[in-house]
């Protein structure tokens, strides 16, 4: 560049313009370049590029340290709240009555009594309200799951089904209204089994015409038939050839609830601007405004979803369940409105595991090599197919990965039944399938003659690798193709055998009647749903170098608003407590997709990256004008701006206010977006040891280890607390959770008969986390939430098989089943898994 | 919801409770932890005696020859007392099974008696250690064996007026065990099978055998039979075996869909011989 | 019904209706603390302090309390000065959703009250009565032991 003054600059290029009269100097910054040349430049893209991978600090000041939760004071003091804990004047409380049929029609539906009752000011039925089919899963616009659900129908398909909607004064008056509501029913042939629902004959529960998927995948109702997909690589067929052995056997996770100890709640109420103002427990608010504007048929503007405190969600409050309900309350009685779900509704009409028929089938040869892998799964849905697709997915892509071999089949049909309905919960699918194909790893290892741990360590994925699953399943669409770029998983497993002292215990069973086991299983899952999800997050500066952080993002108790204030200070260079976070509130928090799918660390989190560095760009140009600096000498470190030499310095208060009052005034702030480009599997080995009583059947678990690999632990101790949790969920889910059905309708619909643990029946449970580091994720962050739910199932399956021989396919392992089992392998009378012993077979 | 309700009377002493209940214009009840009564859902009890701060009915006394609980002592004080001997220790792990701490401080020691349930804990224990039910109605009372109470279903049994105000038991001299097992699936569960038994041995052989089982049934029994079979012989295998197996066939089995009932009678056969097994040994100590 | 009753060291005159249940009386009356997981007595989430004694609220009539002494939650401590059981379950990471928390706190409170060196057997057995979803209880049941520690050795609660 010539080496001129700006004023001979300008002085040259005016004779260029001699038309123009205007004195425009050619280096002052403005919006719009208005003096338009020529030639056409290219306007660049306003649409943000989110990276493949984050920079990657030499230490973290932040991160990976194990910072006090920002709402813990106040959840312990009992100062914060959640969706129940307002009091607001003119409160209507709402009940649903529910169906006590598993199928029937509405012959017809009275509520003249129901209505004169003292305190009931409204009561609907299908009669009054729009009928709009549309899903309640909590997902992506356009949903991958069917338009099947209405705020009310003229048909039940389910035990707790919606019937009508009563709105009253106190909830017992509105208890009592719902007893006098007068339902003629005609009852109808219902089914319960998912192997028999897609049978000609079957009654068919979506009979109605208006149902539908809003994209191009299977959906045929006429046959129950919620969803069907199916994927191959290599040839399955050739490989079971190849092998020494094959094995197959049918698996059938069960029903359960997540059991979150706050159960669905929801408020709602005008604002002063007539604007429906949804107060909810949910693990979607923006969802739940679109899908809310959806069924009550108004524009999504007049709509404001905030989500406060949420006492637990673990899937269940991935679903727009109770806020149609309110909504309708509110603007047609114009106050505003409760429902809360008892503990028996939140078992019977909110949302489940879905159970699954699980077959695999297996080939592998005597030194190892696995040849094939097939895996057919039935998934239960229930009623409604919210997630039916989806959970049906990632069966295949959360699992099939795990284990190197050239040829897989994947084959999965989601059916309908007159049973609760399934829906989202940790694990989505990996949970159900992984008990198949772990417990069959070990019967393969048993059958080959090889150490089930050895098995598994020749054969697992490990980094470099890639798998042709990771492309071939998606979810509604296809998937995204990735090489592990981290995996600790090898360390997870030695750790956790010397910690549970594998090599000592294992195959010493005793001889009395109580036998000794230990069992083990490897797991993988995803972090965020890549190329379709969005989390958005936006930062902006406050005169005493504080920063409000609004995010959609939705911390359920996970402690997300935390991580990602630790996420931010990393990358500002200042403290966590220097954030103040805002989230899940549509009006005021920029979009998120919400907490599902291991997402908000590894995605929100690249967000978060993203606005924080445009706000530490915009800090330290601020600084050096101030410090009469130059840009590129300015660092940080500690909420201080230090010039060249650290001879100058301000502070993070002194550019805040330098940038609002003294000169260049504008408001330090800035918005991030993201989307991810991979799902990079967190992974974990966990280890069980259990007692059986060889003459009750009952299985006592003495230890339980779970080492996971989560790439940096943003929080440590937070991620060892969702293991923690994750794990005793997972153990109470293998040993005593279940549904007991009686045509249809859960009998054991309370705590009192569903049984999840407390303190005196822990066992001695030990978890850890290895080191690894994800180059794609912020500052090498993975997932951790969902993986170690499923490990319990096979662990402790093959603890129980390892400790008395008997090979359980019908979770949970309660007492009566493990004894009959015994039983039934003392008289040989089981089945042997169909094995084919190949001779001699020359590879 | 207890609809109807609305007068609670606050009695300082056992006669002035006895006395509200006797004179009760309306339908009135007593409480003492009111955990099965808040979840009664009865429409038509209109007023309620609390008993639960009368004095003289929340005490744990021991000496020589018997142990005394007041029935409004919550179960947590019998669970966390310093009970000693077979009485006391029975008593002391049949109450720490029931429910939870947050529970234990609110049941009583007469409630898990006198509002009795398939799963309640207590009663078998009260059973096999020949425990006294002293009624009172006012200043006169009786004293009747726990069995009479409980065959003739408590409530009923109960005159109006009258509220039962201790339960005692004996004793035992050296040469007694007794045995308390109860088959959930968590710590904080309702009782699949309930087992307890006394044995007192002397000269080698049984002299007295008491053997009770609930949960299974619909209301705790004793098994008279197996006693019998018991009583005079010396203990082995084969005579616990036996006794197991009588006990069990003379039992009416109750539905409980959480186990089909050949599952429940073959185990609680188990559980019957190891409680045997378990209170001949502690005989021999 | 009138109930008069002491809640966090404060007088209360109530208007109560007899068959209100006293869960939803403390909530009525502000104490937010006090959360509803059942109302059947099973999962602790509405356990406060009666007379001493850690209880299920949602299955206590109000008229059990007549002249009795509560403490919930929010009686423990405030956010400025917690008491060191709080301080404790937020070092320890024991809260992550919060909700089963305050019931947890009475009945360790309870404990400590009664045995202030207690074994982690003690503890397991105190917190028996209270449910929680989220945390395993693992940072728990450290929380309770280390909070013994403090207050044993007189220590005032951080900051």
């Amino acid at each position: 560049m010539a080496n001129t003054t700006k004023k001979e600059t300008v002085k040259k290029a005016a004779p260029k313009k001699a038309t123009t009269t205007a004195k425009k100097p050619a280096v002052k910054k403005t919006g719009a370049q208005k003096a338009a040349p020529k030639t056409k430049a290219a306007v660049e893209s306003a649409i943000p590029e989110s990276p493949l991978v984050f920079e990657r600090p030499e230490k973290f000041e932040q991160v990976k340290h194990s910072l006090e939760k920002v709402d813990a004071l106040g959840l312990v003091c009992g100062t914060q709240k959640y969706v129940g804990d307002i009091d607001l004047p003119n409160l209507l409380h709402v009940k649903v009555l529910g169906s006590p049929h598993a199928h029937a029609r509405i012959k017809s539906i009275n509520t003249d009594d129901a209505l004169k009752l003292p305190g009931v000011v409204a009561i609907y039925t299908y009669k009054d309200v729009p009928r709009v089919p549309r899903t309640t899963a909590g997902q992506g616009w356009p949903e991958p799951s069917p338009y099947d659900t209405y705020l009310l129908d003229s048909k039940v398909r389910f035990v707790g089904d919606r019937v009508a909607i009563v709105a009253a004064e106190t909830i017992e008056q509105a208890e009592e209204a719902c007893k006098k509501i007068k339902v003629e029913y005609e009852v109808l042939e219902a089914v319960f089994d998912p192997e028999k629902a897609m049978d000609k004959g079957a009654p068919v529960i979506h009979d109605e015409k208006d149902a539908y998927v809003p994209i191009p995948i299977f959906y045929d109702k006429s046959r129950n038939h919620a969803s069907h997909v199916e994927t191959k690589v290599g040839d399955v067929e050739k490989g079971y050839k190849q092998a020494d052995v094959v094995l197959e056997k049918k698996f059938y996770p069960h029903y359960a609830q997540h059991c979150p100890i706050e159960p669905h709640i929801c408020m709602a109420w005008l604002d002063e601007n007539d604007r429906l103002v949804l107060r909810t427990s949910t693990q979607v608010p923006f969802h739940a405004r679109r899908i809310t504007a959806q069924t009550l048929q108004i524009p999504i503007k007049k709509i404001r979803v905030i989500k406060p405190r949420v006492g637990g969600a673990f899937g269940a409050k991935q679903e727009v369940l109770l806020e149609d309900i309110c909504g309708l309350v509110t603007l047609r009685t114009r106050r505003p409105c409760k429902l809360a779900l008892t503990r028996s509704e939140e078992f019977m009409s909110s949302r489940t595991r879905h159970p699954m028929v699980v077959k695999i089938k297996m080939g592998a040869k005597k030194d190892g090599t696995i040849t094939a892998l097939s895996m057919r799964i039935i998934s239960n849905t229930g009623a409604y197919g919210s997630h039916a697709l989806t959970v049906l997915s990632n069966c295949g892509s959360k699992v099939l990965p795990l284990y190197r071999t050239d040829n897989i089949e994947f084959v999965g049909d989601t059916v309908y039944t007159n049973l609760p309905v399934g829906g989202a919960y940790r694990g989505y699918g990996a949970t159900q399938a992984c008990f198949g194909t772990e417990s069959l790893m070990d019967d393969m290892a048993e059958a080959i003659g090889m150490d089930p741990i050895k098995f598994r360590q020749m054969n697992h994925i490990v980094e470099g690798e890639s798998s042709p699953i990771f492309k071939a399943l998606g979810e509604g669409r296809e998937g995204v193709d990735m090489a592990i770029g981290s995996c600790g998983l090898a360390e997870c497993i030695t750790k956790g055998m010397k910690i549970i002292d594998w090599q000592k215990k294992y195959g010493k069973k005793g001889t009395g009647t109580k036998r000794r086991g230990l069992g083990m299983c490897c797991l993988m899952q995803g972090s965020s749903i890549p190329e379709i999800d969005m989390g958005s997050v936006f930062i902006k500066m406050n005169e005493d170098g504080s920063f409000n952080m609004l995010l959609g993002a939705t911390d359920l108790g996970t402690g997300s608003d935390t991580v990602m204030a630790q996420i931010a200070a990393e990358t500002l260079g200042c403290k966590h407590t220097d954030m103040i976070v805002y989230s899940s509130d549509t009006d005021m928090t920029p979009f998120d997709v919400g907490a599902y799918a291991s997402s908000t660390t590894y995605l929100t989190g690249g967000a978060v990256i993203t606005a924080a560095k445009k706000v530490r760009d915009q800090i330290i140009s601020v600084a050096a004008l101030k410090m009469g600096e130059k840009i590129e000498d300015i660092t940080i470190a500690d909420g201080i701006c230090y010039g060249k030499g650290k001879k100058n310095k301000v502070s993070f208060s002194d550019v805040s206010k330098y940038s609002l009052y003294e000169n260049k005034q504008f408001q330090i702030g800035a918005i991030g977006s993201h989307i991810s480009h991979a799902s990079p599997p967190p992974f974990a080995a966990h280890f069980a040891e259990v007692e059986v009583d060889t003459e009750t059947g009952e299985v006592k678990l003495l230890s339980y280890v779970a080492g996971v690999d989560c790439g940096t632990a943003i929080n440590p101790q937070l991620a060892d607390g969702q293991t923690q949790g994750a794990c005793m969920n997972g153990i109470s889910f293998a040993l005593t959770e279940e549904y007991i059905f009686d045509n249809g309708k859960m009998l054991n619909s309370t705590f009192g008969n569903y049984k999840i643990w407390g303190t005196k029946d822990m066992p001695n449970l030990q978890t850890f986390l290895v080191d690894t580091y994800e180059n794609t994720g912020p500052y090498g962050a993975k997932s951790v939430s969902e993986i170690s739910i499923n490990g319990a199932l096979p662990a402790i399956g093959n603890a129980i098989k390892n400790a008395v021989g008997v090979r359980l396919t019908h979770p949970p392992f309660t007492a009566e089943k493990v004894l009959k089992a015994m039983k039934e392998l003392k008289s040989a009378k089981v089945e042997a898994p169909k094995a084919t012993a190949k001779k001699g077979k020359k590879k | 919801m207890l609809k109807k309700l609305t007068q609670f009377y606050y009695p300082k002493t056992v006669e002035d409770a006895c006395s509200q209940l006797a004179n009760a214009k309306e339908k009135t009840s007593v409480i003492a932890g009111g955990t099965s009564e808040a979840l009664r859902n009865d429409s038509t009890i209109e007023a309620l005696v609390d008993l639960s701060k009368i004095k003289e009915l929340s005490f744990i006394k021991s000496d020589s020859s018997s142990i005394s609980i007041g029935a409004a002592t919550p179960v947590q004080d019998i669970y966390k007392s310093d009970l000693s001997g077979v009485s006391g220790e029975l008593l002391k792990t049949a109450a720490g099974k029931i429910g939870s701490t947050l529970l234990r401080n609110a049941i009583t020691a007469g409630g898990n008696l006198v509002a009795l349930f398939p799963w309640s804990d207590l009663p078998a224990a009260y059973m096999v250690l020949d425990a006294e039910v002293v009624c009172r109605k006012g200043k006169p009372k009786r004293t009747v064996p726990v069995i009479n109470l409980i065959n003739s279903k408590p409530a009923s049994f109960l005159t109006k007026g009258e509220i039962v105000a201790e339960i005692k038991v004996p004793v035992f001299k050296k040469g007694t065990g007794a045995s308390f097992a109860k088959m959930s699936k968590t710590s904080n569960d309702y009782s699949l099978i309930t087992v307890a038994s006394r044995i007192t041995i002397a000269g080698g052989k049984i002299e007295e055998a008491r053997l009770a089982v609930n949960a299974i049934t619909a209301q705790p029994v004793r098994c008279e039979e197996a006693e019998k079979l018991l009583v005079g012989k010396k203990p082995d295998a084969e005579l616990l075996a036996e006794a197991a197996k009588k006990a069990v066939a003379g039992l009416k089995v109750r539905k409980d869909y959480r186990a089909t009932e050949e599952y429940r009678k073959e185990v609680c056969e188990v559980m019957i011989r190891r409680s045997l097994e378990e209170s001949i040994a502690k005989a021999g100590k | 019904m009138k109930l008069n009753v002491k809640i966090n060291g404060k007088k209360f005159d109530l208007e109560v209706n007899p068959n209100a249940m006293l869960i939803d009386v403390l909530r009525d009356a502000g104490f937010k603390s006090v959360k509803n997981g059942c109302s059947e007595g099973s999962c602790g989430a509405c356990a406060v302090m009666i007379d001493g004694r850690p209880k299920n609220s949602c299955i206590i009539l109000a008229g059990q309390v007549q002249n009795s002494e509560i403490l919930t939650a929010e009686g423990l401590g405030n956010p400025e000065t917690p008491h060191i059981l709080q301080r404790s379950f937020v070092d320890h990471g024991s809260t992550q959703c919060g909700y089963c928390n305050p019931g947890s706190l009475i009945s360790v409170k309870a404990l400590l009250d009664k045995n202030p060196k207690p074994t982690e057997a003690d503890v397991k057995d105190a917190l028996d009565g209270n449910l929680c979803r989220c945390t395993g209880y693992v940072k728990r049941i450290e929380a309770v032991l280390d909070a013994a520690k403090i207050i044993q050795k007189g220590t005032k609660g951080k900051k």
